[in-house]
């Protein structure tokens, strides 16, 4: 194996936290979705480079799973931030807050 | 010995669910021009009262309990008594929503897409109680989570809705990705994804800090779910907005399913005294959960000037009290399944009780009550059944005995003081005390003061009315009721100890 396990499970700890940073800090709505994908593949990649690991598939099914799901999630997403933009004519999240947060 | 049904049949449930749902699309698209209100709404409630008649009679006839358990799919799935128990709750609230949406969106465009969503995330639902490994956990959760994102803005003209949908949605979206991180630290440690191999692997791990972290992620995930602290600050947004129907279902429904995950996941995958000895005390983090949730639940309530908002946050408090079922686990367990069969019980009260509660403020919004506790002033002379029903739920959820919500709290409190942990029941029973207070304050004004002039009250809407009886009906029916049904909790609960 070329490179050693702690490299991946660091690699996704910072693309995790990347993305966390993004949606913390994000108004955009669009920038805020960009960011939980960044989130969602570093789990991508622990369950993918530890399938390696452990030596069963397990991981690496489960991360197409996840792929599938992210696409639809994203679809889900992308509609209400279109309906969010026809009504607030803006994808600033802290625009839409006719609520209290 | 009696005809046997095959194995798969098992998961009827859902099959019926996912049909009706199908079956409603290709309805919805013969006719697309012209919305059938009568029709769609029949399907949809003929589906789930048969989903749920299937699931009564699989626990009467005592399919997959008493420790024999139907897996299918290669361990993926499986069928017990908590499984079936929870199915009858998502499925008996969706019929109540059903019945009050057929009011509710009567006169509003894209009814087919709006039925069949909801039966699409009645059926995630029901998966999500029938999961027997992360990866079903986490499909099941999304397949309930995406449906109901789209259901809370389904008023597309609405800000309010929409404002919902995009809150709900982004929190939702976040915490999916939290919860599914931490499946991958788990996987990373255990290197297996179904419940009871990791319990078998979790003891001879080599990182405790990995696994630890990723079962902190996995319960966070299940706080955005059942609404509990931390993530507990979308549900006001979320209810307040949504289509009321739909606030009711997320609130009864959506919370069941994410207790049943919870359940199932920490008890079955994650063995508490295999983790104690590891260092990871997670029952230490529910404890101070449910106590977080309900104090904030119940506080946040008392001050509120909105019916709806104060019903987000007495629902947060909710979640705080049916957490005792697992906040009271010891080790090793003598009262465990006791306690975590209150807990189904009191959500399957809370199920009717709240989905009432809720529709009864559906009801006003359909007379154009106005949202504050003042506008409900004098209702109870123009619209008493209604009136008289939503009385018998709101003391039912303070905890009065004249519904069934008064027994899971009494059971639910006297299995944490049985179990040593004294001090829950007793923040249970001082917020529950409190309860009593924002609950009359909506009670005073429907029936003590006087109805204001300017209000008309001149039609009676079948479906809501309807809906609203039964909820409370059935909270009243649950008393006596309650350890009949109770039984089947606790078999589903020595089971999934076992």
């Amino acid at each position: 194996m070329a490179a050693p396990m702690e490299a991946y499970l660091l690699l996704s700890a910072a693309l995790f936290c990347v993305g966390l940073f993004g949606v913390l800090t994000r108004r955009n709505a669009l920038m805020f979705l960009i960011s939980v994908e960044l989130m969602l593949n570093a789990a991508n990649i622990n369950l993918v480079a530890f399938s390696l690991y452990h030596g069963n598939l397990t991981g690496q099914t489960f991360a197409l799973f996840v792929i599938a799901l992210a696409a639809a999630e994203v679809a889900i997403g992308l509609g209400i931030i279109m309906v969010l933009n026809r009504q607030y004519d803006d994808v600033d999240v802290t625009r839409a807050a006719t609520m209290r947060w | 010995m009696t005809y046997q049904l095959a194995p798969w049949t098992a998961i009827a449930p859902m099959l019926v669910l996912v049909i009706t749902a199908m079956v409603l699309y290709i309805v919805d698209s013969i006719y697309p021009e012209r919305e059938h209100p009568q029709l769609l709404s029949g399907i949809s409630v003929a589906g789930t009262v048969t989903a749920m008649a299937i699931a009564i009679w699989y626990l009467a006839a005592g399919t997959g309990q008493h420790g024999g358990e139907i897996v299918l799919f290669w361990d993926q799935l499986v069928v017990d008594g908590m499984a079936l128990f929870f199915t009858v709750i998502f499925t008996a609230v969706a019929s109540l929503v059903i019945v009050a949406s057929y009011d509710y969106v009567r006169a509003q465009p894209h009814q087919g897409e709006y039925y069949s969503l909801l039966l699409l995330a009645t059926t995630g639902m029901a998966l999500m109680a029938s999961a027997n490994s992360l990866v079903m956990v986490f499909i099941a959760l999304e397949l309930a989570s995406l449906p109901s994102y789209a259901l809370v803005s389904y008023l597309k003209r609405n800000r309010g809705s929409v404002e919902a949908g995009l809150k709900y949605f982004l929190l939702g979206a976040l915490s999916s990705t939290i919860f599914l991180y931490g499946i991958s630290l788990v996987y990373v440690e255990t290197g297996v994804l179904q419940l009871t191999a990791i319990a078998g692997t979790v003891g001879e791990i080599e990182n405790v800090a990995i696994l630890g972290f990723g079962v902190v992620l996995l319960i966070l995930g299940f706080a955005f779910k059942t609404a509990s602290v931390p993530f507990h600050f979308w549900a006001p947004e979320a209810y307040e907005g949504a289509p009321t129907p739909i606030s009711a279902f997320i609130s009864s429904a959506s919370k069941a399913a994410g207790f049943v995950i919870a359940f199932r996941v920490l008890i079955e995958a994650f063995p508490y005294e295999v983790l104690l000895e590891l260092g990871i005390d997670w029952v230490l983090m529910i404890q101070v959960i449910a106590v977080a949730t309900m104090l904030l639940g119940n506080f946040a309530a008392a001050v509120q000037e909105n019916v709806k908002r104060m019903l987000a946050y007495s629902s947060i408090g909710h979640a705080g009290y049916a957490l005792i079922g697992l906040a009271a686990l010891t080790n090793p367990g003598g009262t465990n399944d006791l306690v975590l069969a209150a807990a189904m019980m009191h959500l399957l009260v809370y199920g009717f009780m709240n989905t009432g509660a809720f529709l009864f403020v559906a009801l006003g919004e359909h007379w154009g009550v106005g949202r504050t506790f003042e506008d409900y002033n004098g209702l109870a002379t123009q619209a008493p059944i209604a009136c008289v029903a939503v009385t018998v739920v709101l003391l039912s959820l303070a905890g009065l005995p004249v519904g069934g919500g008064f027994l899971s709290k009494y059971v639910l409190f006297m299995g944490a003081v049985s179990a040593g942990f004294w001090w829950l029941a007793a923040v249970g029973a001082v917020v529950s005390a409190l309860s009593l207070f924002y609950y009359a304050r909506l009670l005073k004004a429907i029936w003590i003061e006087s109805p204001p002039s300017t209000r008309v009250v001149d039609e009676y809407p079948v479906g809501l009315y309807t809906a609203i009886v039964l909820a409370a009906l059935l909270t009243v029916v649950l008393l006596p009721a309650f350890f009949a049904v109770a039984e089947t909790a606790q078999i589903a609960a020595v089971d999934l100890f076992a």
